[in-house]
């Protein structure tokens, strides 16, 4: 593995950049997943089109987990309502850092 | 550190965002207005059936306009879902100012994706979206000369029937 750069961390998670394979890794402490642009972008409107609010009804999603799976099915996760908390402050971190946001980002925008 | 991410992507996220949104309701609108073709196809105004027919096509168009231009700036652009689509009309003329009302919440969506932009000095995604803004005056117009005709020429029985036949599928 080429040497990565430390973009963003979060309570959980770490978001990391390889200049010489041009492509992203998040550390999701059991793992250690590889992401082209293109799968960055996959796994950010996957986590933000999470309806975080479904965790706190007991109809909509009793056991508050949410089932992820990143780069075209390539790895599965089960993350809980903090995780998932956490993977969005850490998208929105890190995209705000790679100078592809607005100025403002909000972690509410989409949640 | 390179910025890689930069490079693969023209558009600020947020745009992109607004952009998808904005795909998912043109599409809603192309669905719609299939559905006011079917209401009027099935009451013999065919005019109004024709020129609805034509309007889901046009939709669709912007849709895809929007879909490619999000893909080509190297964003991600998501297919839209189309959930629960309408098929009650009381009337013809309910059609119409249905359809005017949705052209304006295209419209007032549009001018807030442009705003965003500027604010964000997105300036590709504001020029992409001058086509949009003069289209969508010209939609307004249509549909507001249209619900003018029922003023004009009235409600009720052959007056429904003229109406429908200087309804332009051109």
């Amino acid at each position: 593995m080429f040497p990565m750069e430390r973009i963003n961390s979060s309570h959980y998670y770490t978001f990391f950049q390889s200049d010489k394979e041009r492509c992203f890794y998040i550390d999701l402490g059991q793992k250690l997943v590889r992401l082209s642009f293109c799968q960055l972008l996959a796994l950010r409107q996957k986590v933000w089109s999470i309806n975080i609010e479904d965790h706190f009804d007991e109809d909509a999603n009793p056991h508050g987990f949410e089932i992820v799976s990143l780069c075209n099915r390539e790895h599965l996760f089960i993350l809980n309502t903090l995780e998932v908390l956490d993977l969005k402050e850490l998208l929105t971190g890190a995209f705000f850092l790679l100078d592809i946001a607005a100025q403002t980002p909000s972690l509410t925008s989409r949640a | 550190m390179k910025d890689i991410a930069r490079q693969q992507m023209s558009i600020k996220v947020e745009s992109m965002d607004m952009l998808n949104a904005q795909i998912q309701m043109e599409g809603r609108a192309s669905a719609s207005y299939l559905a006011m073709a079917s209401w009027c196809d099935q009451r013999g105004y065919n005019q109004s059936a024709g020129f609805m027919y034509k309007q889901a096509a046009e939709e669709r168009e912007h849709m895809m306009k929007i879909f490619k231009f999000v893909n080509d700036c190297g964003g991600n652009a998501i297919s839209p879902a189309i959930e629960s689509t309408n098929h009650d009309f009381s009337s013809l003329e309910e059609v119409f100012e249905t359809a005017l009302s949705q052209e304006i919440d295209v419209t007032k969506s549009i001018n807030r994706i442009v705003a965003a932009a500027k604010k964000n000095s997105d300036f590709g995604v504001e020029n992409f979206l001058q086509w949009f803004i003069t289209e969508q005056l010209e939609e307004e117009k249509t549909m507001r000369d249209i619900l003018d005709l029922f003023e004009i020429m009235g409600r009720d029985g052959i007056a429904l029937k003229l109406i429908d036949e200087r309804i332009s599928v051109e």
